[in-house]
C-alpha cells in the first residue's frame, strides 16, 4: 500500500517534502482573523515590559559566574607568583584597621590628611 | 521592515524595541496559530497558546541565541505553550463553523470541495498521535527541515522521519480520495 505515496517517502529513502499535501494542510489549518490576532498581540507587547528585574538579573547570571571564576583564577595566579596568599594571613590587620587604631603612632596625621581641611 | 531578517529584528527586540517584536509577530502569527491548532485541535485554545507563546518569547528575547534561526526557536516556545495548555485544560473537540467558512475561496463550486477537503484533513489529523501530527505539519506544511523538527520536539531525526511517513500516509489517503471525487 505504501507504493502509492508520492515524494519518494519510503522508509529507507531521504525525506522529501510533499508540496501538494503541504498546501492542502496549510489551507485546512488556516485560521481566520490573523489581522485581529496580530493587532491584539502587538498591543499586549507594547503594554508589557520586555523584561522584569529578575529576568535582567537572570540574564547576567552566567556573566557573573564567569567574572567570579576569573577573579578567583587571578587571585590564585597572583598568590602563586608572589608566593604570598591572596588574603591577609591570620592575625595581620589591614592598613585601614591599622590607621583607625589610635594606638598606632602617626595614624592621626594620615587620617587628617585624607579627610582634608574642615 | 519586510526586508529586515528575523535575527536583526530579534536583536532590536532584545534591546527593548516592541515594534521590532511586533514585526516578528506579523511574520509568524499565521504559522504559530496553525502549529498551536495542530496540537490543540481547537481554534480558541490555539489562539490562547499562540498568544502565550509569543508573550513568553518576548519575555525571553534577551536569552535568544542569534546564532540559531529565530523561527524554530519561536515555534519551539509555541509548541511548548500549546502542550502546557492542553495539560491544563480539557480541550474542546467541537469545530467552530466560522473557522471552516473562513478557509473558503471565491469559486462556489470549488468552495464546496475545499471545505470538504479541509474538514476531512482535520478529521484525519485528529486520528493521529500528537507527535505525528506535529511532525507532518511542521515538515510538509511549514517547511521545517527534519533536523530542526527533531530539536523542536526533542526526538531523534529518525523518529521524525518515521512520524512524517506514517502521518503522511493517513493524510494522503484523504487527499487522494477527495481528488478522485473532484475528477469523477
Amino acid at each position: 500500500m505504501d507504493d502509492f505515496l508520492p515524494s519518494g517517502s519510503m522508509p529507507g529513502e531521504p525525506l522529501t517534502p510533499d508540496p501538494e499535501l503541504g498546501v492542502a494542510l496549510r489551507e485546512a489549518l488556516a485560521m481566520p482573523h490573523d489581522g485581529a490576532f496580530v493587532t491584539r498581540l502587538r498591543a499586549l507587547v507594547r503594554q508589557r515590559p520586555e523584561r522584569t528585574w529578575d529576568e535582567v538579573l537572570a540574564g547576567w547570571f552566567w556573566q557573573g559566574v564567569l567574572a567570579m571564576s576569573l577573579v578567583a583564577m587571578a587571585a590564585a595566579a597572583g598568590s602563586m607568583v608572589t608566593g604570598q596568599p591572596a588574603t591577609l594571613p591570620l592575625g595581620e590587620e589591614s592598613l585601614a584597621v591599622q590607621l583607625l587604631d589610635s594606638d598606632q603612632p602617626g595614624s592621626e596625621v594620615i587620617l587628617n590628611a585624607m579627610a582634608g581641611p574642615r | 521592515m519586510n526586508d529586515v531578517d528575523d535575527t536583526l529584528l530579534a536583536a532590536r527586540a532584545a534591546g527593548g524595541d516592541p515594534e521590532a517584536f511586533g514585526a516578528l509577530i506579523d511574520r509568524h502569527a499565521s504559522m504559530a496559530r496553525r502549529v498551536a491548532y495542530t496540537v490543540l485541535e481547537n481554534q480558541e485554545d490555539a489562539d490562547d497558546a499562540a498568544q502565550e507563546g509569543f508573550l513568553s518569547a518576548w519575555q525571553a528575547i534577551g536569552r535568544y541565541d542569534a546564532k540559531r534561526a529565530f523561527r524554530p526557536w519561536l515555534m519551539q516556545i509555541v509548541v511548548n505553550a500549546a502542550r502546557d495548555l492542553r495539560r491544563r485544560r480539557r480541550v474542546r473537540t467541537t469545530e467552530p463553523l466560522e473557522f471552516v467558512a473562513a478557509a473558503s475561496t471565491h469559486n462556489p463550486a470549488r468552495e464546496a470541495g475545499v471545505l470538504d477537503l479541509g474538514d476531512r484533513l482535520r478529521a484525519a489529523l485528529a486520528t493521529l498521535p500528537e507527535r505525528q501530527r506535529l511532525a507532518v505539519v511542521l515538515f510538509d506544511a511549514e517547511g521545517y527541515p527534519q533536523a530542526e523538527i527533531a530539536t523542536m520536539l526533542g526526538i531523534p531525526e529518525g523518529t521524525v522521519k518515521s512520524d512524517v511517513f506514517h502521518g503522511r500516509r493517513a493524510l494522503r489517503k484523504v487527499l487522494e480520495s477527495v481528488k478522485e471525487e473532484w475528477d469523477g
